[in-house]
């Protein structure tokens, strides 16, 4: 699959694989057991350019396509689903920022966030309200010159080590639906750490309480009223495309981690790489692998086209690469035994992130619904007479 | 481009993407939940690709998306500024 590559991606592949070889794959156990990514691999990712990654030149950006951001994250998640994540939030609010906000917005805050002076966070999730972002309960009240939040966002990723938050809320007096930025010195915001995750323990998670918490009003994107349309809909297209990515990363080590151990471990004086049921197990994790990929690469390719389908591609690779990285993540623990069972081992980690990737950025469930009525939409007969 | 191929582009998109069979140029297609939540995205791609505009910030009005008619006024006058 690497191979439908062109050469200068490839080159960017193997650049990525070889910092995260240098850089993350020693220490992101460590990260896990910490329950952090510490500044010194954040500020190592800033010096490489990493943290601009898909912004433009103007910005002090890289001016990746989404394919590239896609092949960086199957590489970094590869090692560390964690810190995919704060590529994943991060570059969520900086396309936001990109498409919607003002240009006072965007040279106030992308070149620094480029330079990774400022970290991000996609602030949506609510105590009561996840895929169904209409329950959102978090006021923001426009005043003459400032606006007042109220609330709490629960479950942000990377919310505890972010300096600038996009928030999303309803305006009480029009009851719109707004998104605006909050930073984190912001008066009446308290951060709160989340710890004992499930999986992506390393990625920061926080509750924000907004007790009467303000910002300047000129903090806000776009306009009232279509926070739940245009805005959040757009930065999930970036955000489904690095979990899908992620799913892959996890597929990848999967796949290999289980190739090398049936390859040289015996039972019953027979490798296991010679055993149906292993053969099977192994057979369905290539495949999948291999299918997630070539729906991953699609979907790019339509988004990078600019193709209206684009986000129902992106839901469908995200959707199908998150169920297969969490059937094979299962089948990988089964495989390594008791080896996978330690957190020593990538798969025992796989096992626990390959969970969280079909809940966030719209649970399946969600994607079911919209995916479901689209292929009826799609492909029922229409009156030919 | 004249306001009728504008029209029947728009129609012929949105007709894609609802389960009906025709469809009332002034019908508030939002409002009658006739299609998905990622609708409005695709249909800001679809008029950005096709007309060969930019929808930005200050676009963003209920007023130029509600209905067939509507979206049509909308992209003849950002045509009508490129």
């Amino acid at each position: 699959m690497i191979d439908l590559l062109s050469a200068e991606r490839r080159a960017k592949y193997d650049e990525f694989r070889l910092f995260v070889q240098n850089n993350v794959q020693a220490f992101a156990h460590t990260w896990e057991k910490n329950a952090g990514i510490p500044q010194s691999i954040i500020d190592r990712c800033a010096e490489a350019g990493y943290l601009g990654c898909t912004l433009p030149g103007e910005y002090q950006g890289n001016d990746w396509d989404v394919l590239t951001y896609g092949l960086f994250t199957e590489a970094v998640t590869r090692a560390s689903a964690s810190l995919g994540a704060l590529f994943n939030v991060h570059t969520m609010v900086m396309q936001t920022l990109l498409k919607w906000g003002t240009d006072e917005q965007k040279n106030r805050w992308l070149s620094r966030m480029c330079r990774g002076e400022i970290l991000a966070a996609f602030a949506l999730t609510e105590p009561e309200a996840g895929s169904d972002i209409k329950g959102i309960k978090t006021t923001i009240s426009l005043k003459e010159n400032e606006i007042h939040l109220n609330g709490r966002k629960k479950w942000i990723t990377f919310g505890g080590k972010a300096d600038l938050y996009l928030v999303f809320g309803i305006d009480d007096e029009h009851k719109s639906p707004t998104a605006c930025i909050v930073e984190k010195n912001a008066p009446g915001l308290t951060v709160i750490p989340i710890t004992d995750m499930l999986g992506f323990r390393g990625s920061h998670l926080a509750i924000l309480e907004f007790k009467d918490c303000v910002v300047k009003k000129e903090n806000i994107i776009a306009k009232p009223g279509f926070a739940f349309t245009h805005i959040a809909p757009y930065a999930l297209e970036y955000g489904r495309v690095s979990v899908a990515f992620t799913a892959l990363g996890i597929l990848q080590g999967c796949l290999e981690h289980c190739s090398t151990h049936v390859a040289t471990r015996k039972t019953f004086n027979t490798r296991l790489s010679e055993q149906s049921t292993i053969k099977e197990m192994i057979t369905k994790m290539g495949v999948d692998y291999e299918a997630a990929r070539y729906l991953c690469f699609h979907a790019c390719h339509a988004k990078q086209a600019h193709d209206p389908e684009a986000s129902e591609k992106i839901m469908q690779a995200k959707y199908f690469a998150t169920r297969a990285a969490r059937r094979h993540a299962n089948n990988a623990v089964q495989i390594l035994g008791a080896l996978g069972c330690h957190e020593d081992h990538p798969v025992a980690r796989y096992y626990r992130d390959s969970k969280i990737l079909e809940i966030i950025e719209g649970s399946n469930q969600v994607h079911e619904m919209v995916l479901s009525n689209s292929f009826v939409r799609k492909y029922r007969i229409r009156n030919e007479g | 481009m004249e306001t009728k191929v504008v029209r029947e582009n728009i129609r012929a998109y949105i007709l894609q993407n609802v389960t009906l069979d025709e469809l009332d140029n002034d019908l508030e297609i939002f409002n009658e939940g006739l299609v998905s939540s990622l609708f409005a995205i695709e249909l800001m791609t679809f008029i950005e690709k096709h007309f060969a505009i930019k929808i930005t910030m200050e676009d963003l009005d209920l007023d130029n998306f509600k209905s067939v008619s509507s979206i049509t006024q909308f992209v003849e006058y950002k045509i009508s500024r490129r």
